[in-house]
């Protein structure tokens, strides 16, 4: 396993002018672009970006108005792990050392039809950075739930109604699924906070191996969101403690925040079209999920 | 008239299965074909009937589940759209070799590949020539209208179960996205415990009876011997489909001198060219078939000696011409006309490609 030591800091100062995913048609206010964008510029021109179906792909790769300006491919949905660990290979067996090659799949490709994948790739220690952007449902193909998709969402394929507080799972736990794995490196992140996602695309761009983020980003679309407020939601997820800023690295767990007290659970899922029907019950239901998380994390990753 | 409504072929599909008592949908999400799961979910019909309804995982998950419904002698279906059957081709050629009734739909989309999400016809060979590895074949269903899309959900059922065998609906965008006039059938109860052990309790895998014997589902065989008599009783089958089960329409072919073979929304729009061709005094007639499989080659010989020239129209870069062309076996010029990729014939350029192609020769 590389140790992460002396990696050259990256911020909004010193980020690279250059644009590698730009002139894209993704609606007004999309986090997943925002991900994919601060990724790109992070991980530079020598990129190789593998993307299944999804929000990404079908935003990215209108022909002839193509938005990558590195090297860019539409995997399968099940195989994106798969095809990068392939164009890792191929790249390594043409001498290339200069590169990197990085996934960025949404909710449903990897959580879902593309977990078969990604656990082997982890499991080979692939040199991928493997980044799935969380929107919390299929939006492409029309808002359907996902196994990331949080208790109480109304989804199409889980609508609400007096009896069914549209989705009755809580989400998958994706980022402990993937650090069971023992991979190098893995982080969850939110496009609520920048920077911290930049420090984390950063780490794993210097990681040789397997790594894997889980970026959180909002879908003013599928989420029933003014458009500008994407960033700020995805910031009040974090603060109201539904999502959490973690690291996975030499087989130890770190909470990156640790607020002392959360913001209002019910103001976050108050903004947001897709929770508006949930009664008292459903968000306390929300809540104590929430805590009982936070109980564990604390008491075994601080 | 019963229940009339103005409904999407996609729409139409789910309330078909919950009105002919099917036990079981289980789906995933592609376009655009998504309406399908998403109006079962809405109609929630476990309150009403008792039928499942489940968002699996992947495609693969989806026709896995119908592979486990269907072995219990449960009424199961699934659908997609054309990246999504290629990835359910493992599960449908076990259903195939295991001989279990099943439903599959699919929307088809322009491909190879991700491709489009426009309307294609552009599956027809993995729909009737396998897709799936193996010696098998499905029963194949193209509906050209919404109406359609309602009636095959029954009938694809009907003939699953009497052939023990996978049925398909090969639909496409147009008819799956196009909203129409249709009459819904009746409800239809779910099968009993009792009349499924009735149909189906000398295959179904639901429980070991007390002094019977035990079923078992496999397309497993590890003796070639064995293996080859199974294929023989598998040909047979598809052969009496061939005699049996054969479905076409005709359209305006008493008098005609030359003929569009086209099916699903391509023979909806070759309605209108035989109209128009008509109009220009040429003697067009239209040989719908509705199965795919068993084809009517027959049906297309029988036409031999009065039409002079067949054009077979399809949204596809030419697949089920070969079919034409083996049933005329060279004795009328057969030509293909289609446009693909996700676009969709107006009725004059098909008539171009009449006078073109057949009128020109």
């Amino acid at each position: 396993m590389t140790k992460v030591l002396d990696i050259p800091k990256v911020n909004a100062k010193n980020m690279t002018e250059k644009e590698f995913f730009y002139g894209h048609k993704a609606c007004a206010g999309c986090g997943g672009s925002i991900a994919v964008r601060l990724a790109l510029k992070v991980l530079g021109e020598r990129t190789y970006s593998a993307l299944p179906a999804g929000c990404m792909s079908a935003v990215g790769f209108i022909y002839p108005q193509m938005a990558f300006n590195s090297n860019a491919i539409i995997t399968t949905f099940p195989g994106s792990a798969s095809m990068a660990a392939g164009i890792a290979a191929g790249a390594k067996a043409l001498g290339q050392k200069d590169f990197k090659t990085v996934v960025f799949a949404g909710d449903g490709g990897t959580a879902d039809i593309g977990f078969q994948a990604l656990s082997g790739m982890i499991d080979r220690n692939d040199d991928v950075l493997y980044i799935c952007y969380d929107n919390e449902a299929y939006m492409n193909t029309g808002i359907q739930k996902s196994g990331l998709t949080p208790y109480g969402t109304k989804t199409t394929t889980t609508p609400a109604g007096q009896n069914i507080p549209g989705t009755i799972t809580h989400k998958k736990n994706l980022f402990e699924i993937i650090a069971a794995h023992d991979i190098a490196y893995a982080a969850t992140a939110s496009i609520g906070y920048p920077q911290d996602f930049i420090n984390k695309v950063n780490k794993a761009k210097h990681v040789k191996g397997a790594t894997f983020i889980h970026v959180y980003a909002s879908c003013p679309t599928g989420w029933g969101t003014p458009t500008e407020t994407s960033v700020e939601i995805a910031k009040d997820a974090v603060d109201a403690g539904l999502i959490f800023l973690a690291e996975y690295e030499d087989g130890e767990y770190k909470l990156n925040r640790n607020p002392k007290e959360f913001k209002s659970v019910e103001e976050y899922l108050k903004k947001q079209g897709r929770f508006k029907h949930m009664s008292d019950a459903d968000i306390q239901c929300v809540i104590e999920n929430r805590d009982k998380k936070w109980e564990r994390m604390r008491k075994n990753w601080l | 008239m019963g229940d009339v409504r103005l409904m999407k072929g996609n729409e139409v599909i789910a309330e078909a299965a919950i009105r002919c008592g099917c036990d079981g949908y289980f789906g995933y999400p592609i376009t655009p074909q998504s309406e399908i799961m998403e109006t079962l979910m809405i109609r929630k019909p476990e309150d009403e009937t008792g039928m499942v309804v489940l968002q699996a995982e992947s495609e693969v998950a989806a026709i896995n589940m119908v592979y486990g419904g269907a072995s219990c002698g449960k009424k199961v279906m699934t659908s997609s759209s054309s990246p999504g059957i290629s990835l359910k081709a493992e599960g449908i050629t076990y259903l195939a070799g295991a001989e279990l009734p099943a439903l599959i739909v699919n929307i088809v989309r322009g491909g190879p590949g991700l491709g489009t999400i426009q309307p294609a016809q552009s599956d027809y060979f993995q729909a009737v020539k396998g897709g799936g590895h193996g010696d098998y074949k499905l029963i194949v269903l193209a509906p050209a209208s919404v109406q359609e899309m309602n009636d095959f959900v029954d009938l694809g059922f009907e003939l699953s179960f009497k052939y023990l065998n996978p049925a398909m609906i090969l639909s496409d965008g147009v008819i799956g996205q196009m909203m129409e006039k249709v009459e819904l059938s009746d409800y239809k109860p779910r099968w009993t415990d009792e009349e499924i052990e009735k149909i189906s309790g000398s295959w179904a895998t639901n429980g070991k009876k007390a002094g019977g014997e035990r079923n078992i589902s496999t397309s497993l065989d590890l003796d070639s011997a064995k293996q080859e008599v199974f294929n023989h009783k598998l040909q047979a089958k598809y052969r009496a489909m061939e005699e049996n089960d054969v479905r076409f329409e005709k359209i305006a072919c008493d008098d005609a001198d030359y003929l569009f073979v086209a099916y699903g929304s391509s023979a909806r729009i070759c309605q209108k060219s035989v109209e128009l061709a008509r109009e220009k005094g040429i003697k067009v007639g239209l040989l719908r078939p509705i199965t795919l499989f068993p084809y009517p080659t027959k049906q297309i010989q029988e036409m031999l000696g009065q039409v002079k020239g067949i054009l077979s129209v399809e949204m596809s870069a030419g697949q089920m011409v070969e079919d034409v062309r083996l049933a005329v076996e060279g004795k009328v010029p057969v030509e293909h006309f289609g446009r693909y990729g996700g676009i969709i014939p107006t009725p004059e350029e098909v008539v171009e490609a009449l006078e073109e192609k057949i009128l020109g020769k």
